[in-house]
């Protein structure tokens, strides 16, 4: 019972996570930006991360107010698979930018990575702490 | 109760305490191991760069000192476009003391099918060149002939694969090693393939400071100094026996960056030393607060029979687990933010930039480990003394 008690907190952490890679996504942590308007398959990946990272915006924010421990161990699963997904978009389900050095490689695909994986782990958490009632 | 997980229970049961001291030798390993990692990719940077350039005087037009500075040119493969005369090249080989000279011929960005960023081609002779051919870390055979290419390390094509530029496919025969710098993103072809893209960028409509008409022209020109001539003698005659032209030694271009570098890691080295003083005395202080917090519960451990050993212990153990713990979050947070983004730090910093071996990262995360682990064993001594003496007579009655 105690440890349900916290088993709201991954789902804010996931929250604001997410917030940051969808704002980010479109803005500091972006794809190349293209001199002649034209986009590379580096974009559709960041717009596909935007997606994903609102969908899980939104199952963080249901899961924090959802009182039932059971549906929110569901939604924390979900959430758990689809940071998988996020961690994968970039670069190996959606190709970036050939050149090692350009900004979709250098910025978008390590910190996407990164906010994706702490997302994961705090789903983990999340479903780990509703289970034990 | 177990004595032997009394060390672990107390960390639990003050898990406000227990983070409060885990986050402060987090903050001590990351700076260490931080730092380190820092200067030695920057270091390893120069030390590959330094052994990649192989020549001892770089000849360029006068006009390129504008335009570019020679520490750019050979920091971030700011090539840039400047041309001066071929003649200039056989004018360098009839100074006595050359031994090698390499001509290269800039072209300052096409764009390549790769990317959506235009690409540096620098097209060289491959009969001459000692610069690039050494440093072929993957090739699918020797000889670069018309339209093929050789990628920087960065270009996200390997051998065998085939690069499009302008409509153009170039062959792509070998990858070069790492330097950490810019010339990572650059492709290198000869001078027939060099001319073949300029004709296809003319088709297409896109101009470029020289067109596909200019023979003869040279960007660069890379010497090496035949052994046992003064490099400095060679290079004020390269001076003046060239047109329009000037001779620069690398190496004092490269001491210019090793001071700059050194600079760096002294700044490094001063910002770890004050983090560390820092949080020594805030472990200090920790603990001399843990001990007044800590006397009742200590004299009734003595009241129970515990020697004062096993409570010296109880506390060596409790910060020995901490800085652990502290110690592996520092490093792993630095790795988080180092690792991944070593493109970006190469690029922000303007210097070159290597990571390290796996092997040597892995040493330096454990000397990290090791040292965080001392310093909170030590800081935690003083508090282990003092507990261990406690008299459980005075302390129980509030004296």
């Amino acid at each position: 019972m105690k440890k349900q008690k916290y088993s709201a907190v991954p789902a804010a952490v996931i929250l604001i996570l997410a917030l940051v890679a969808a704002i980010g996504s479109r803005t500091f942590l972006g794809p190349c930006v293209h001199e002649d308007g034209t986009f590379g398959a580096c974009h559709w990946a960041g717009q596909a991360l935007f997606g994903i990272a609102l969908v899980m915006a939104a199952e963080g924010l249901i899961a924090a107010l959802w009182k039932n421990a059971a549906v929110r161990a569901g939604l924390y699963i979900s959430m758990l698979l689809t940071a998988i997904l996020g961690i994968l978009i970039p670069g190996t389900l959606i190709s970036l930018c050939g050149m090692a050095s350009m900004r979709c490689r250098t910025v978008m695909r390590p910190s996407m990575m990164i906010l994706f994986s702490l997302m994961f782990v705090a789903a983990g958490t999340g479903a780990l702490l509703s289970r034990e009632g | 109760m177990n004595i032997r997980k009394l060390p672990f229970t107390n960390l639990l049961r003050k898990p406000g305490r227990t983070i409060a001291l885990v986050l402060l030798t987090a903050l001590l390993a990351l700076s260490v191991f931080g730092g380190s990692v820092v200067v030695m990719s920057m270091q390893r940077g120069l030390k590959s760069l330094e052994s990649r350039l192989g020549a001892d005087i770089i000849v360029v037009p006068s006009s390129a000192q504008s335009k570019v500075s020679f520490k750019n040119m050979l920091l971030q493969g700011t090539t840039g476009a400047f041309y001066m005369s071929g003649e200039n090249l056989t004018r360098t080989l009839e100074v006595e003391g050359v031994e090698k000279a390499a001509p290269q011929l800039f072209l300052a960005s096409l764009k390549a099918d790769c990317c959506s960023i235009k690409i540096q081609v620098i097209g060289i002779d491959p009969e001459t060149d000692f610069i690039i051919q050494p440093w072929i870390e993957e090739s699918c055979r020797q000889e670069l002939g018309d339209m093929d290419v050789v990628v920087g390390c960065d270009v996200g094509v390997g051998a065998g694969d085939t690069l499009k530029i302008y409509e153009q496919y170039c062959h792509v025969t070998g990858k070069l090693a790492p330097t950490g710098t810019g010339l990572d993103s650059a492709v290198y072809c000869n001078m027939d393939t060099m001319n073949k893209l300029l004709k296809a960028a003319e088709a297409k409509g896109i101009t470029h400071d020289i067109t596909s008409e200019d023979e003869g022209l040279v960007s660069a020109i890379y010497v090496k100094v035949r052994e046992g001539y003064d490099i400095g003698k060679v290079n004020s005659a390269i001076q003046g026996h060239t047109r329009k032209a000037s001779a620069v030694r690398t190496k004092s271009m490269i001491t210019d960056v090793s001071g700059s570098l050194s600079g760096i890691s002294r700044t490094v080295t001063w910002l770890t030393a004050a983090i560390w003083i820092l949080s020594l005395v805030i472990l200090l202080i920790a603990f001399a607060m843990i001990v007044n917090e800590r006397k009742k519960e200590f004299a009734l451990l003595r009241l129970l029979g515990t020697s004062r050993r096993l409570l010296g212990s109880v506390i060596r153990i409790e910060t020995a687990v901490c800085s652990l713990a502290g110690g592996i979050a520092g490093v792993m947070i630095a790795s988080v933010f180092l690792f991944p983004f070593t493109k970006l730090i190469e690029s922000s910093l303007g210097l070159p930039y290597l990571t390290p071996p796996l092997p040597r990262i892995l040493l330096t995360a454990l000397a990290t480990l090791a040292g965080t682990v001392i310093m909170g064993s030590l800081a935690s001594a003083w508090a282990a003394g003092r507990l261990s003496r406690v008299d459980p007579g005075i302390v129980l009655r509030g004296n």
